[in-house]
């Protein structure tokens, strides 16, 4: 499928070569989000032990701006259309599926049955297979009280499971990576599509040789690409 | 037929090799006993075998069986809870080491720490490659190393007193005394080994190796009782260091933590043996061995104890091994023995009745060997042993070799056979909570009970695996192929062998639910499939008397074959140090962390007169030691330890005094200086030492 893709693309790039007004596609240029709070929390001095809100996050890829911290206790733009996803500690959720208000949906490619791609690699985003919070089928998580299915949301989680790989320590501990050649496809709310790289869940992004157990985590740096509202295109023709 | 013969009156005396006259050292100096548990000219071993002679020890300046190793071409040392061996792309704890036929015992994380064995007294260490589980049973899948000690001949006497001093306060110092008679000999030897210690990263509190001293007194005698021979071993040695390192502390901040561990071993070694009529030989050992830590780190400041452990190892083994010799064609070998062990440490907390807390297994086994000559030219070896242990299902394990001499310099060597490690200790029997971080660790036994503690106690908040439904676990096992070639051509000799293990059932830790806190339980589990092969080649040359020159190089891919597969697949997928997403091929996979694709060593020996000169450099390419990127594979170049090459020199001269021999040897190791500070603690750079010695 993705050869015939890039046969496809390939054969577009070569007709258009030899139209001189109608340049070649390129990869529209990707935007950075930096060190998104997703609830880090305070740490107790005295007892160690880590206080955090429980609060989400939220995110507006097609502005390209935070419509919500996690520090606001007014969570009355929750019940809005501006965001698509949100973030708090490992957890992300989106803004579709019963109860919200928007009608965005995802998918980590790679997970579920998808194939992987490398970000780049990326030039559409699949026509279907988008999931919403709520609905979504997660991997089944047992507890001594029985079987239950995993927490239904379109990125299901738990290492391994949606965005992130646990990688230990040699010294024991460990910390979250994001998973590579498994982006995140989202259909905005405003009925755009995205692709999201997660770069790093450390605040400060620093080189994973850097990251150790003084880390800050819970802050999301990410790499997104919005097609133009109607496209599934990640490419472009406007310089 | 003259070599054949030679071989099997040989074998009549499996122990001739120890019970020689030390005048005749040098003609026993190509004599292995550990590859067939038989002595045998290590031309007509079957298997990749090197035998490093108590000359080689000396002239290299060894004192402890990590130097003896790191020079011997196809082994790496590892450097994770002391130094270890890699043999054929396997971790430490694949590979069995002896004293004088009886295992060593006590390893931390799978090493055996090389360290803590002196080379004083050894007559020589030989070292065979590939499985001897067939023979020796678990832990042999790698190899098998032994430590074959001497004892005067009839008529001497005989001691020496050494000391040798080096860089940071590295010091060395040891008396020998032996006395040998008609019937009896005995020798006894104290060492003491220390250092100072050093810091590579002075920025960090807390040295990189700490200061320690190690001693080591052991003693071995041998009587004849009439037709029988009486071996009466003994070893103890005791090590304490104190290092420090910085940690979170009690007050939330960065404290300065003292680390204090001592450590005590010994072993007690009897063995009768004696000749049953004309064709059998009788062989049989009683063997004891303990090994007991103890760590605790004390916080500076507020003095509170934020870690304190214990462990207690002891081993009582007995073994009967028979020869018969039915022919100049035919020799054959049984045995059979039985081993009990107990544990103690906080780690191995109860069992769970609550009635001991001492884990104890109990294992039996019996083995049999034939060796047949069907020709003058072919020599072909079956062995197989049958291992029965109480917390793990039951092994057999063959295993067939050929050697065939085409013409009289030439040596063709082929083998199969299995290998298997019986699950370590913490793999059994570990019941841990980390009480800092707050995760569970059980062994296969005890997960059940553990896991329902923490239940009923309310701690799990998630379960991934319902431990109540799972297998018993097994004994890793693998299949290996070795094959070699070897040529004596006068000044140049030259020898080639290949391998290849295919390993399954490996043992790895596996979060099976989550606790209230967050953290994880984990089991073990028989789960990862792998394969190592790889290909040595080395070549002697003497061009003139007095000197020789040696040269290797080793081939190795040692890979996980699950990765393998998913890398084929095209599902694999990495990040650069630029963020790049890029899907990997099998030619971005950098291996089991810890292995070196190729490695060489090269050497120079000159003797002359009382003089001695010895050159040696070792190198490996770069090899993966973490993930980075969340794929559990080394691919980027920050997964990677650079590459580096090591050269030792070492010179010594001996004089003859009236009645004694002096000898003053002085040596550089790592002239370069190379060091890869936090990676290799054990590389500290460039060091000196000299030494004195007086032998009579």
């Amino acid at each position: 499928m993705n050869r015939l893709l890039l046969a496809a693309l390939v054969g577009t790039l070569t007709l258009s070569a030899c139209d001189s007004n109608d340049p070649d596609p390129v990869a529209i240029e990707a935007q950075v989000a930096t060190d998104v709070a997703a609830d880090p929390g305070v740490r107790d001095p005295n007892t160690g032990q880590v206080a955090s809100t429980g609060r989400y996050t939220l995110f507006d890829l097609d502005a390209g701006t935070v419509v919500l911290d996690y520090t606001e206790t007014d969570r009355a733009d929750s019940l809005g259309t501006a965001w698509d996803i949100g973030f708090n500690g490992t957890s992300i959720i989106v803004n579709g599926g019963p109860g919200r208000a928007g009608d965005a949906a995802a998918q980590v490619l790679g997970e579920n049955g998808t194939t992987p791609v490398a970000f780049e690699d990326l030039t559409e985003a699949p026509a279907d297979g988008y999931r919403q919070d709520g609905t979504a089928e997660c991997p089944a998580v047992q507890t001594p009280g029985g079987t239950f299915p995993g927490a239904p949301l379109a990125v299901c989680s738990g290492s391994d499971n949606g965005w992130y790989t646990y990688v230990p320590f040699p010294t024991g501990g460990g910390y979250i990576v994001p998973t590579a050649g498994q982006p995140l496809v989202v259909r905005t709310t405003a009925g755009a599509y995205a692709k999201v790289q997660f770069v790093s869940y450390y605040q400060g992004n620093p080189a994973p040789a850097d990251i150790d157990e003084t880390s800050a985590g819970r802050y999301y740096t990410f790499r997104y690409v919005v097609s133009e509202p109607g496209s599934r295109s990640f490419l472009t023709t406007e310089r | 037929m003259r070599v054949s013969l030679v071989l099997l009156c040989l074998a009549a005396l499996p122990a001739a090799a120890q019970d020689a006259p030390a005048d005749t050292t040098r003609a026993l100096e190509t004599i292995s006993v550990t590859a067939t548990r038989t002595a045998k000219q290590i031309e007509d071993v079957a298997m990749p075998l090197t035998v490093v002679t108590a000359t080689d020890i000396e002239a290299r300046g060894a004192v402890r069986l990590s130097d003896v190793l790191e020079d011997v071409p196809g082994l790496f040392l590892t450097d994770d809870f002391g130094t270890g061996l890699s043999m054929q792309g396997f971790s430490p704890d694949y590979t069995l080491i002896l004293l004088d036929g009886e295992p060593v015992v006590g390893r931390t994380g799978g090493t055996l720490d090389l360290d803590r064995l002196t080379v004083a007294g050894v007559e020589r260490v030989e070292v065979v490659r590939g499985p001897s589980s067939s023979l020796y049973g678990s832990e042999a899948l790698a190899g098998v190393v032994n430590l074959v000690t001497r004892l005067p001949g009839p008529g001497q006497t005989e001691g020496a007193v050494r000391l040798r001093a080096g860089s940071y306060g590295a010091t060395d110092a040891g008396v020998q005394a032996g006395v040998g008679r008609g019937d009896w000999a005995v020798r006894a030897l104290v060492n003491r080994n220390g250092s100072a210690g050093y810091d590579l990263t002075p920025d960090d509190f807390g040295q990189t190796v700490p200061e320690f001293s190690d001693w080591t007194a052991d003693v071995r005698s041998r009587a004849r009782l009439g037709a029988a021979t009486v071996r009466l071993n003994g070893r103890v040695a005791q090590q304490q260091q104190r290092g420090g390192f910085a940690a979170l502390g009690t007050r939330g901040e960065l404290a300065e933590v003292d680390d204090d561990a001592s450590r005590v071993d010994g072993s007690v070694h009897a063995e009768f043996a004696r000749p049953l009529g004309r064709r059998l030989f009788l062989r049989s050992t009683l063997y004891g061995a303990r090994y007991a830590t103890e760590t605790t780190f004390t916080e500076r400041g507020t003095d509170v104890v934020t870690y304190q452990d214990a462990f207690d190892q002891r081993l009582a083994k007995a073994e009967a091994q028979l020869d018969g010799l039915w022919s100049a064609r035919h020799r054959s070998t049984l045995g059979a023995g039985a081993q009990a062990e107990a544990l103690a440490g906080e780690r191995y907390g109860q069992a769970a009745d609550g009635s001991d807390a001492r884990p104890r297994a109990s294992q039996a086994w019996a083995f049999a060997q034939h060796e047949w000559l069907p020709s003058r030219t072919v020599e072909l070896n079956a062995s197989a042993r049958f291992d029965a242990h109480a917390d793990f299902a039951a092994r057999v394990t063959p295993r067939v070799s050929v050697l065939v001499r085409p013409a009289e310099a030439v040596r063709l060597r082929a083998s199969v056979g299995s290998g298997f490690k019986a699950p370590a200790f913490r793999q059994l029997y570990l019941a841990f909570t980390n009480a800092a971080a707050g995760y569970s660790v059980f062994g296969s036994t005890r997960l059940a009970d553990g896991f329902q503690t923490l239940v009923d106690q309310g701690q799990i908040a998630q379960t991934f695996l319902d431990p109540a439904g799972l297998d018993p676990i097994r004994a890793e096992s693998s299949v290996a192929f070795n094959g070699g070639v070897s040529a004596d051509l006068g000044r140049l000799s030259v020898e080639a062998d290949g391998y290849l293990n295919l390993v399954r059932d490996l043992i790895e830790t596996q979060p099976i639910a989550l606790r209230t806190n967050g953290q994880s339980v984990f089991g073990y589990f028989n789960l990862d499939r792998i394969y190592t092969r790889g290909l040595d080649l080395n070549a002697t040359l003497a061009p003139l008397d007095g000197l020789t020159l040696r040269a290797g190089y080793g081939f190795l891919q040692a890979r996980d074959r699950d990765v393998v597969a998913d890398l084929r697949a095209g599902t694999v997928f990495g990040r650069d140090t630029t963020g790049a997403e890029r899907r990997l091929s099998l030619s971005d996979y950098g291996g089991l962390f810890g292995r070196s694709p190729h490695s060489a060593t090269a050497s120079a020996e000159l003797r002359r007169g009382d003089a001695t000169a010895s050159a040696r450099l070792r190198w490996r390419s770069r090899y993966g030691y973490r993930d980075l990127d969340g794929n559990a594979v080394a691919n980027r170049d920050d997964e990677f330890v650079a590459g580096f090459a090591v050269v030792d020199l070492t010179a010594s001269r001996a004089w003859d005094l009236p009645r004694a021999r002096l000898t003053a040897q002085a040596g550089v190791d790592n002239v370069f200086g190379v060091t890869r500070p936090s990676l290799i603690p054990s590389m500290p750079g460039r060091t000196a030492f000299v030494g004195l010695g007086v032998t009579f």
